[in-house]
């Protein structure tokens, strides 16, 4: 099987706002793609065309090789979407939302519903306008899970949530992965992406500047060492590819690039190293650097 | 097509579902108001009742408000005509109103509340939602025709025929269709729903404006008007069809206009922008009064000018009046003998009108303070040194200010384009005019006072106040055509206040409704201070 989506060279302009001017990204079956940038930079909006809300003004996207503007229908029958701000019909109770939500999708399963109401604590006989951020949350979660679909479309779907219920959603979204399906991620929650995402696209001012699986992003970076040497160890700090070099008495703590770890560990070597510890960049490292950058 | 409408009956049936008890009140509440007040007309019409009503209602100021009749001697006037020429109108005005509010409800302010969004994400048309609405409507107004023509052909009276019922039912109805086609279109257009009720009741207010002067002036040019053709079917006399048919057209027309706009926009999005802001606060914002004009701003702007151009359109109809008048000799007597001129028994009349009007502006104002309460928008506020008392006394101030300003616009815009078309044919100034629409200004301190009265004690019941609005202004409206007992016209407070400059000033009565007004805003003082704010409860 092909790739679940591609998107290539999206553009979309709000009167002279230009919101995206290249996104470019592919989802494969099996793949949770985490989606991060900051706020504004054109998650929401990438995704709302991936579902044929918004029409977009150039490049393409195709979900399951279809159009998503053209054939939105076709593809909405395999996808399911949980947006950031579940708004819902305050006269309505959640369990009614939910029954509702599974009929509009068109299939649905009864027991994991039940299942899910349970394991998320939602008091489905309340009325949708008493229910709080998260409780709204929820129900877009449940609707969304309880379906069987292909692809999972979540636009920050935990935010409100306790972290109880952070992980509960956690637990359900590997189980879907571990059933092959495809899932874009977008989050702000970067621990929950590094636990999930077996790639991680990052978008910027309308642009995405950064696709890989975590490792090779990782590997574009440098990681923090900490190192403790019998013999002066201040020579390291004229090394290529160390940086932000701090020294207290024998003990150095530097980012090294990636690239030249070999050369800097043979150097360390001749000093006679006492103590080492060198900890992979975290996603959020990686993400403030696209921030700031 | 697919793309367009699919699954349009499963969210249909779902608006059923959610709506149903709307439903049963608003078929139930437009139907027994447009057909139950048969038996009140047939009382009416006893003796000399039905002459005396015919000439009353040739009145150019009565034509201005409840639409023209077919019939031209009074001997051909029956209790049918008499039904369809006092209540067609505005019975198709209530049920265009609903339906036009309904439209907005569903398709625009869900997309606003972010509704839309997640349905979109099912297998749904994307326009499957304003397809759904439109039918909902359709069903709702046929449903009410039967109802309507139905109830009247169940009276029996002679001149009430089982044709003129239905006909009558299916004006109602279509009034109601061509409500809803108008919403649907400015759904498109604006950038929000707030943006497209304001402009599809504009659009309504200034139809039955050009329809008054129409009227009066050259009643086929009325042919021309959306609004015309719910009275123009002449019901029970001439039981004319053709207006049907153009509003049937006229309807689709819109609604085909409305899925092509929709087709082309993007979600959430219109097709007039919306305006960038400021990026700091200027500094007339920067305080409690500041932001509370503010907010107010629009709503206050857009109904200030409207009591103006309402006010301009009954002023023009002064010059028709008094043209009216000369080639009617019973009328001329009618006018001789009662010792006023037309104009100054239709200021009368149309005074009890604007003061009505003007009256919602400062209710909404009080409301407001609710409404931003129970979104929670207060809450950081509440926690500043500003007090409950700032809050309430600016928001009294601002209400009153506005009444004051509304009346003086209001009345200002009427008696100034009446004397500007009548030139020197009249003894009236503006000082007259306004002296009788400031008259009424208890009017509106009274309505203020009870809008604060619920704010502090029963905030709930805020909305209510626009009931008894709406109320006190149908009561006033019949009792020039109704003879309605006079303990049951009291309950409308404009009544207790004379009707200037036809009736003269009294002083003790002006005194008393302030003071009653200013007592209750005191009162709700006390309550508000002292009440559990209710944040998003």
């Amino acid at each position: 099987m092909s790739e679940i989506a591609i998107l290539k060279g999206l553009q979309k302009n709000f009167g002279k706002f230009q919101a995206l001017s290249d996104v470019t990204f592919t989802v494969n079956p099996g793949e949770v793609v985490g989606f991060i940038g900051p706020n504004g930079a054109g998650k929401s909006t990438t995704i709302r065309i991936l579902l044929g809300i918004i029409k977009r003004d150039a490049g393409e996207a195709k979900i399951f090789g279809k159009d998503v503007w053209r054939d939105s229908l076709e593809i909405h029958k395999r996808v399911s979407y949980v947006p950031g701000d579940v708004s819902l019909w305050g006269n309505l109770t959640g369990g009614e939302i939910i029954d509702l939500f599974l009929k509009l999708h068109g299939g649905g399963d009864k027991q994991k519903r039940d299942e899910l109401i349970k394991r998320f604590e939602l008091d489905p006989k309340k009325k949708a306008k008493g229910y709080s951020k998260g409780n709204r949350q929820k129900v877009g979660l449940i609707a969304a899970l309880s379906v069987d679909s292909d692809f999972y479309i979540f636009d920050e779907p935990t935010s409100g949530l306790d972290p109880l219920m952070e992980s509960v959603f956690q637990d359900e979204v590997e189980k879907i992965k571990q059933k092959g399906k495809a899932i874009l991620l977008s989050s702000h929650i970067l621990s929950e992406v590094e636990r999930l995402a077996d790639k991680v696209v990052i978008i910027r001012q309308g642009k995405i500047v950064e696709t890989g699986t975590l490792d090779e992003l990782r590997h574009l970076t440098r990681s923090t060492v900490t190192l403790t040497t019998k013999d002066d160890i201040s020579q390291m700090a004229s090394l290529i590819g160390v940086h932000d070099f701090i020294q207290k008495d024998n003990q150095a703590t530097f980012s090294a690039d990636n690239r030249y770890i070999n050369d800097i560990l043979k150097q360390a070597t001749t000093l006679g190293i006492q103590k080492f510890e060198a900890v992979p960049p975290t996603l959020e490292d990686l993400f403030m650097r696209h921030y700031e950058g | 097509m697919q793309e367009k409408f699919a699954r349009w009956y499963t969210l249909f049936l779902q608006h059923i579902k959610r709506d149903w008890k709307k439903i049963i009140i608003w078929i139930l509440g437009v139907g027994l108001f447009s057909a139950g007040f048969v038996p009140v007309f047939e009382e009416i019409a006893k003796g000399q009742g039905l002459i005396g009503m015919f000439e009353t209602l040739q009145n150019p100021a009565m034509v201005s408000i409840v639409g023209p009749t077919p019939i031209e001697t009074a001997s051909d006037y029956t209790i049918g005509a008499m039904y369809a020429h006092e209540m067609l109108l505005f019975c198709g005005l209530f049920a265009m109103i609903i339906a036009a509010l309904h439209v907005v409800e569903h398709t625009r302010k869900e997309e606003d509340l972010g509704l839309t969004e997640l349905i979109r994400s099912f297998q749904i048309g994307r326009q499957a939602n304003s397809f759904a609405t439109i039918i909902e409507v359709l069903l709702i107004n046929t449903l009410l025709a039967f109802l309507i023509g139905g109830m009247l052909a169940s009276f029996g009276t002679d001149t009430i025929s089982v044709q003129g019922s239905f006909l009558f039912g299916i004006s109602v109805a279509i009034a109601g269709l061509i409500g809803a086609a108008i919403a649907l279109v400015m759904a498109q257009i604006m950038p929000n729903s707030a943006g497209a009720i304001g402009s599809t009741l504009g659009i309504i207010g200034l139809l039955y404006i050009t329809r008054a002067t129409t009227d009066i002036s050259n009643i086929t040019l009325s042919m021309y008007n959306p609004l015309g053709w719910l009275y123009l079917t002449y019901p029970f006399t001439k039981n004319n069809w053709l207006p049907i048919f153009l509003a049937l057209g006229f309807s689709i027309i819109m609604v085909i206009i409305a899925f092509a706009l929709e087709g082309r926009r993007d979600m959430g999005a219109g097709y007039l922008p919306e305006k960038e802001g400021r990026v700091s606060a200027k500094k007339s914002l920067l305080s409690v009064h500041g932001l509370f004009i503010k907010i107010n701003k629009g709503v206050i702007i857009s109904w200030l000018i409207s009591f103006l151009i309402l006010g301009a359109a009954y002023g023009s109809i002064y010059g028709d009046m008094q043209s009216f008048l000369e080639s009617n000799a019973l009328l001329q007597q009618m006018f001789t003998q009662s010792g006023f001129s037309i104009e100054a028994s239709f200021t009368a009349t149309i005074m009890m009108v604007m003061i009505g009007l003007v009256v919602i502006l400062p209710i909404a104002i009080i409301n407001k303070l609710f409404s931003v309460e129970h979104r929670l928008y207060l809450s950081q506020l509440h926690a500043t040194k500003v007090t409950r008392g700032q809050l309430y006394w600016t928001n009294i101030g601002l209400a009153i200010v506005t009444g004051i300003v509304g009346i003086l616009l209001a009345v200002g815009g009427l008696g100034g384009t009446a004397l500007a078309v009548m030139g020197n044919q009249t003894t009236m100034s503006l000082t007259d005019f306004l002296v009788a629409g400031f008259n009424f200004f208890p009017v509106v301190l009274f309505f203020t006072a009870l809008a604060a009265l619920a704010l502090g004690w029963a905030p709930k019941l805020g909305k209510f106040i626009y009931a008894y609005l709406g109320y006190s202004f149908i009561l006033t409206y019949f009792s020039g055509i109704l003879d309605l007992p006079n303990w049951f016209l009291k309950t409308a407070i404009q009544s207790w206040i004379p009707q200037m400059p036809v009736e003269s000033f009294e002083l003790m009565t002006f005194i008393v409704i302030t003071a009653l007004s200013i007592g209750m805003m005191v009162f709700g003082y006390f309550g508000y201070k002292n009440r559990d704010m209710l944040e998003g409860a």
